[in-house]
């Protein structure tokens, strides 16, 4: 879609992983923080004539 | 083809005039070159309207979900493909149908037949030994049949009917066929250049839906971008609400696409649609070897889970 | 009535001259077919097209137009107040626009501007703009602009009519308008004796149509009779109610109005919209008057065709440019419906037994 592989994250983590959960978050913000914001699927306004 | 038509009305009136059917749905001849009209017969007397030629490429599939009655329905390959589909996602029963199979030798595209003959006004088309011979005021050209083929049809490997209780001829032999060079090239892009790409291609895009309303998938009582308690996408012809659309319908198709081409054939201003449902259709053949509409007993891959499903995205 | 004779060169440097004073339009090829849009400097307009895919309606009728913005944010002085965005008021000049489709605008112009009710963003887009048309030497096989109210040499819409010579335009000013936008071209060169060559062409021309559809009888009918007739469920079996027709089409006008609002900033717009569409007439409550297809298809034709005959006296609300002939993907056609709305007689009424 042109989406960049670095904002779009799958895991599989269970109830019970609270840990893993906080780490995979926390790897996951700071990845895309590091991309700056988005600027592609982002609508502030309608851009029409 | 013309001895399809002809067995077409023969089927339609023996159905009809011995109750086997309510209603036969088929093609009539278009009011224009071509163009053929989907329509439906109800009387025996009616069915000399029935023909088929190589403008039929609507998909009658389409017009089958929600019928009630007993209905007899041309089916070239991929029309009969979504009806399977239409069967395994209960749209409509089996036992409704008389599918008058028509081993297709593939449409042709009314938009390159009239760019082979650089836009001139089209008055007559007539058909013959793989050519076709276009006449207009001042002009008559003859056009290699293989040149002006839908280019869905031209990389077609299921030309036969996969599911009928009547065949119009024997069955034809199937192509071998490499479908997604253009996929692949896209897929090479890095994410920026696709999104461009995408940009581009849907930038002539009206949002009048003809797409979505061609394709015999798109039977949502309410599509999502027709909600309005809430509204999930503007209705401008902001780029970016245009691209959701188009992106979500393609998702909403993934496994169930049999890449038919209606859409695109739909189009009123020439986008490649299917470059958005191509690509997960060759996902699903690479991911799940799953070709959609093939049979009606199969649950498709992605309504259904199992253990070996590709898991390699989770991290 | 003025004539020139200007020559292709003259025509191309008056073009370019008229970028300074307008915003010209013109059709451009894009991909497998022609669009009117505005012309970048050096840029022509394209004539070797036979008629645009879109109608030229967007040019003073976008398909999607702001109305106003505004802020929800109390902190702010202005917010609640409705700030139109600044309107691009510069002449607007279309050039090479075709009869049928000049027409086509006199007709939305009865919707737009009422005694009671001036809709303000049609209006001056309007009135901004000047109609250059291009005489329809060779109509397509699918257009019936004569006997839909219009012709290939009409020159009802229009201020300036040009009539391609191969080498040379001859140009026939219509109107106080065009006479300001042949000027501000530098467009001179009387031409005396080229009315006939316009009288000869227009019969030429109207010779070359060879599609018609009749809709004398349809004054006559009876609304309930024609609206409650036999016939539309087969018209409408094969329509799968996209837009096409109605956003292709230069005569149809129905919008749509919208509030968007992102974060605490929001947009009215106005976007076309289609009597194809369920949304078009779906309540608030859920109901739908027009919940099924054939209502939608009917009150398409009913209302080109019957509705508007009735409301205006000023013949069918189309022009025949055959755009939804040929574009509508399942091939519904206007001429047959409006042929079997013409030559419909009401079932005799029975008593039940």
């Amino acid at each position: 879609m042109g989406i960049d592989p670095g904002r779009l994250h799958f895991s599989w983590i269970s109830s019970a992983e609270a840990t893993k959960f906080v780490d995979v978050a926390t790897k996951v913000i700071e990845e895309v923080k590091a991309l700056g914001p988005a600027d592609r699927f982002v609508k502030e306004k309608a851009q029409v004539a | 083809m013309t001895e399809y038509t002809q067995k077409i009305r023969e089927i339609a009136k023996k159905l009809l005039s011995e109750g086997k059917v309510d209603v036969v749905i088929g093609f009539r001849e278009g009011t224009v070159p071509l163009m053929a009209e989907p329509c439906l017969v109800s009387d025996p007397a009616g069915v000399d309207q029935l023909v088929f030629n190589s403008f039929c490429g609507v998909n009658l599939a389409n017009y089958l979900p929600r019928r009630k009655d007993r209905i007899a329905v041309v089916a070239k390959g991929c029309d009969s493909r979504n009806m399977a589909q239409h069967i395994a996602e209960n749209q409509i029963n089996r036992d409704q149908l008389v599918i008058i199979g028509a081993p297709c030798t593939r449409m042709m595209d009314r938009r390159k037949v009239a760019a082979a003959v650089d836009g001139k006004d089209i008055t007559s088309v007539a058909e013959a030994d793989g050519r076709l011979t276009v006449t207009g005021p001042g002009f008559e050209k003859v056009l290699d049949r293989e040149s002006v083929l839908q280019d869905n049809c031209a990389i077609c490997v299921h030309v036969n009917p996969v599911l009928s209780d009547e065949m119009l001829a024997d069955p034809l032999p199937e192509q071998e066929k490499d479908r997604y060079t253009d996929i692949r090239e896209v897929e090479a892009m890095t994410p920026g250049e696709r999104y461009a790409h995408f940009e581009e291609l849907l930038s002539g895009c009206i949002r009048c839906y003809a797409c979505r309303n061609a394709c015999p998938l798109c039977y949502c009582p309410t599509c999502f971008v027709d909600e309005s308690k809430p509204q999930w996408v503007g209705k401008s012809i902001d780029p970016t609400d245009t691209l959701t659309f188009h992106f979500l319908r393609a998702f909403h198709c993934a496994g169930r696409c049999t890449d038919c081409g209606a859409c695109e054939r739909a189009c009123p201003v020439g986008i490649n649609v299917r470059q958005f449902t191509k690509k997960l259709e060759k996902d699903c053949k690479e991911l799940f070897d799953w070709e959609a509409g093939m049979s009606p007993d199969v649950r498709p891959p992605l309504d259904t889970f199992r253990p070996d499903d590709p898991g390699k995205f989770i991290k | 009535m003025r004539f020139l004779k200007i020559t292709k060169n003259d025509w191309a440097r008056g073009v370019e001259g008229l970028k300074d004073s307008f915003r010209v339009f013109g059709p451009v090829l894009e991909r497998s077919h022609f669009n009117f849009r505005p012309l970048e400097k050096g840029q022509e307009p394209d004539f070797s097209f036979r008629n645009t895919r879109l109608s030229p309606k967007s040019t003073v009728y976008p398909q999607s137009e702001i109305l106003f913005t505004y802020t929800l944010d109390k902190s702010r002085p202005d917010h609640h107040v409705h700030k139109e965005p600044p309107r691009d008021e510069t002449p607007r000049a279309i050039l090479g626009i075709r009869p049928c489709d000049a027409k086509a605008f006199g007709l939305v112009k009865l919707n737009f501007d009422t005694p009671e009710y001036k809709d303000p963003y049609w209006l001056s887009a309007y009135e901004a703009t000047t109609l250059v048309g291009l005489a329809c030497d060779e109509p397509c096989s699918a257009c019936f602009c004569t006997s839909a109210g219009s012709g290939p040499f009409d020159e009802a819409g229009l201020d300036v009519l040009l009539k391609d010579e191969g080498d040379h335009y001859l140009v026939k000013v219509l109107t106080e308008k065009g006479g300001k936008l042949v000027s501000a071209a530098g467009w001179a060169g009387e031409a005396s004796g080229a009315e006939k060559a316009f009288v000869d062409g227009a019969a030429v021309a109207a010779e070359k149509i060879t599609s018609f559809v009749s809709a004398d009888k349809l004054a006559g009918k009876v609304t309930n009779q024609l609206h409650n007739a036999k016939f539309w469920d087969d018209v409408a079996f094969s329509c799968i109610n996209c837009g096409t027709c109605t956003f292709l089409c230069p005569t149809c006008w129905c919008f749509d109005i919208q509030d968007e609002v992102a974060g605490t900033d929001g947009v009215r717009m106005k976007n076309w919209d289609s009597c194809m569409f369920p949304l078009f007439t779906l309540h608030g409550t859920g109901h739908n008057p027009r919940g099924q297809k054939t209502d939608r298809v009917r009150q398409r034709f009913m209302h080109k065709l019957k509705y508007f005959v009735d409301r205006y006296d000023k013949g069918i609300m189309c022009v025949g440019c055959g755009r939804c002939v040929q574009h509508c993907p399942v091939n519904i056609d206007i001429r047959r419906v409006c042929e079997i709305m013409n030559e419909y007689e009401p079932e005799p009424e029975t008593c039940p037994a």
